[in-house]
């Protein structure tokens, strides 16, 4: 009995988080909806962003108040905001299953502390601090040795021949994402592949195996459904990410990358780089498409975590064994 | 009805990141003290260098009066004064026609006069003083030239040896005063443009393959430091910057057909052919101006301001402060503008701003 009122608020607390969610949801969807109708299906083919003529006296179109020649497409922006994710998983994931495996079973206990320790503060690094070390560091480092070393070794393939220019665009883009998801699923992997249970390890041992065919035959299968849930996290941050790319990305607008070093633009970087520009059109109708991108975003989202989650089937966490 | 609603929308949004701001600056404001006055100005990063150095010098001998500065954009700086968070909105831009109908309280008063350089960075020839006009940088720009060497370029230099290199045109990525003025430069001079392309503080920049955006003035530099054969448009407080970069600056063409760069000469010529134009509102653009040695991108630098301030001690301080910024003896003083390269308002628009200032209430 005295139970009851304990259960009723864990009830309500826990239903918060769904309901933040579908307030969200319904606040872009809401916010968004005279963009919605003023740009239709248009805004996810289109590839011209355009306010229009904000210092022109704005007209009625397609039912709606907005600029003269407003158009707002963002295929471009859906195109870096997938490329640059996918690019940066490419890179972050085989790296951060090293990182994991090396401090989870290749490091005596001492070390092997510290240096979680260190994954884990990497993970809570400001990612305007990796964003500025991009700027700084990294885009001149693409524009002169890691571009032209790409170029010569793989230049046979198409995605990474031709020019190389200013160092900024996806491939920049995509380093200082993946090395800000590394630490992310390498501190989540590691902390599964420590909670194997040891008799596991110890009956694989038993029947021969090697230090290495235990990791990779008894541990690994183990934390296939941890090492997903660790991408799918990593992917959450580099598709949502915004401050870090806005400084290495070199806010490509209306085009296509033609290559790997091309600048792009992210869906919430252009976000943040277009919100004082459209704050002045008169009309808000900038300021809603913004909002649209937002939601567009938020549906992407969603839309990768469910196909991650059928990609892992039924398949265990550590945790749950 | 439409209008109301999503003008109410829009101002809620932009209350919220306001908001935001608010929370953030307010950790390092100390709680008023009986009889300080604090104002806050937020907008232009092209202002903002003149606004941190006045505030010092104006503060020392008004004590009981803070101000606040912080460079955030001039969009920015629109949206705060209008919706009150903000007494000085600093913009490189005026506001629009639809915009001041939309918000009659709002005055838009020129402070000083500001000035646009184009810069190149070709290996060898940055010291060369390059000749360049609103067409040839417009069709560079929307990729119809696309090599140093093409022959509207050449035709402009003759004698200077071009080399045979992609341009990187560079624009800005965030909302900016000086993207309002170049691109208005374009569409003065070229009919096309302002047909295709036309002007504002974020304009659709036609699809040029390998075109960069960058982030703020500084980002400006940077990017065409690192990035041979590039080209950019920045602001002329950041000149100090541009010669440590080491780019070069380009001549350009005024209406009267001259190639010039913008001195202290050249930009008070172009701001005096304008003086007797500019209405009593004073929203004008000052580019492309006629004469003969007139610059031609140059541009007033707004302060945003309320005429219906919270408090009458508000409006009083805001008042003599911003008396003081335009005043020859004040802000508009030799020693601060050189330190930024603005110039002082003529006479009869200092006059104009202090018709509006005297509004303020």
């Amino acid at each position: 009995m005295t139970l009851r009122p304990f259960r009723i608020a864990l009830v309500l607390i826990t239903s918060l988080i769904p309901l933040a969610l579908l307030a969200i949801l319904v606040f872009l969807g809401r916010y968004s909806w005279p963009a919605i109708t003023f740009n239709g299906w248009h805004f996810l083919w289109g590839h011209t962003w355009n306010l229009g003529n904000l210092y022109a006296d704005p007209i009625m179109q397609r039912g709606q108040l907005a600029p003269i020649g407003a158009n707002y497409g963002i295929l471009v922006f859906i195109v870096g905001t997938l490329l640059t994710s996918a690019i940066a998983l490419l890179i972050a994931i085989p790296v951060s299953l090293g990182v994991a495996i090396f401090l989870a079973e290749g490091l005596g206990s001492n070390l092997k502390i510290i240096l979680s320790f260190v994954v884990e503060l990497l993970a809570a690094v400001p990612s305007v601090v990796y964003g500025l070390w991009g700027y700084a560091v990294l885009t001149p480092l693409v524009a002169r040795v890691i571009g032209p070393g790409l170029r010569s070794t793989l230049g046979f393939l198409p995605f990474f021949s031709g020019p190389i220019g200013s160092g900024y665009g996806l491939l920049a883009a995509s380093i200082v994402l993946a090395l800000m998801v590394v630490p992310i699923i390498a501190a989540t992997v590691r902390d599964a592949l420590s909670q194997v249970p040891p008799e596991m390890k110890e009956a694989a041992y038993a029947l021969g195996a090697t230090h290495f065919e235990v990791v990779r035959r008894a541990m690994l299968p183990t934390v296939r459904g941890n090492i997903i849930g660790a991408c799918i996290l990593g992917l959450g941050r580099a598709l949502g990410e915004t401050m870090a790319v806005l400084m290495v990305s070199g806010g490509a607008l209306n085009y296509f990358p033609s290559n790997i070093y091309s600048p792009i633009t992210t869906m919430a970087s252009f976000i943040v780089s277009q919100l004082d520009s459209a704050m002045q059109d008169p009309t808000g109708m900038a300021v809603r498409s913004l909002a649209e991108i937002a939601l567009i975003l938020f549906i992407i989202a969603v839309i990768t975590n469910v196909i991650a989650r059928l990609l892992t089937g039924t398949s265990r966490n550590v945790s749950s064994v | 009805m439409f209008k109301k609603k999503s003008e109410h929308a829009v101002r809620s949004f932009a209350t919220a990141s306001v908001l935001l701001a608010a929370v953030a600056g307010s950790a390092g404001i100390t709680p008023a003290f009986a009889g300080t006055i604090n104002i806050m100005e937020t907008g232009s990063t092209l202002l903002y260098p003149l606004f941190n150095l006045w505030v010092p010098a104006y503060t020392r001998a008004h004590p009981r009066v803070r101000i606040n500065t912080e460079g955030t954009g001039s969009g920015t700086g629109i949206s705060e004064a209008i919706s009150g968070v903000a007494q000085i909105g600093a913009s490189d831009a005026y506001m629009s026609n639809t915009q001041v109908k939309q918000n009659p309280n709002i005055l838009n008063i020129p402070l000083a006069i500001s000035a646009q350089t184009v810069n190149y960075n070709i290996p060898g020839l940055n010291t060369v003083h390059l000749k360049l006009n609103g067409p040839v940088l417009a069709g560079i720009y929307d990729g119809h030239i696309r090599y140093w060497n093409a022959p509207a370029i050449s035709r402009l230099n003759p004698g200077v040896r071009l080399p045979h290199h992609r341009i990187t045109p560079i624009h800005r990525t965030d909302g900016s005063g000086d993207t309002f003025i170049f691109s208005q430069y374009l569409s003065f001079s070229t009919p096309y443009w302002n047909s295709h392309v036309a002007y504002g503080t974020t304009i659709s920049w036609p699809a040029v393959p390998g075109g960069l955006g960058a982030l703020g003035n500084p980002g400006m530099v940077q990017a065409a430091a690192q990035t041979p054969y590039s080209i950019a448009y920045i602001g002329v407080s950041f000149t100090k910057e541009v010669q440590r970069a080491h780019l070069g600056t380009a001549l350009l063409e005024n209406r009267a057909g001259r190639f010039l760069l913008p001195t202290k000469a050249t930009v008070e010529d172009a701001a005096n052919q304008l003086v007797n134009k500019t209405p009593v509102n004073e929203r004008i653009s000052l580019v492309f101006a006629p004469g003969a040695e007139s610059y031609p991108i140059i541009n007033y630098e707004y302060a945003i301001v309320n005429d219906h301030q919270a408090s009458m001690a508000t409006a009083n301080a805001l008042r003599k402060f911003l008396m003081w910024a335009v005043s020859l003896q004040g802000g508009n003083s030799r020693s601060f503008l050189r330190q930024v390269r603005f110039i002082a308002l003529p006479a009869r628009i200092s006059a104009l701003s202090r018709k509006q200032i005297a509004k303020i209430r």
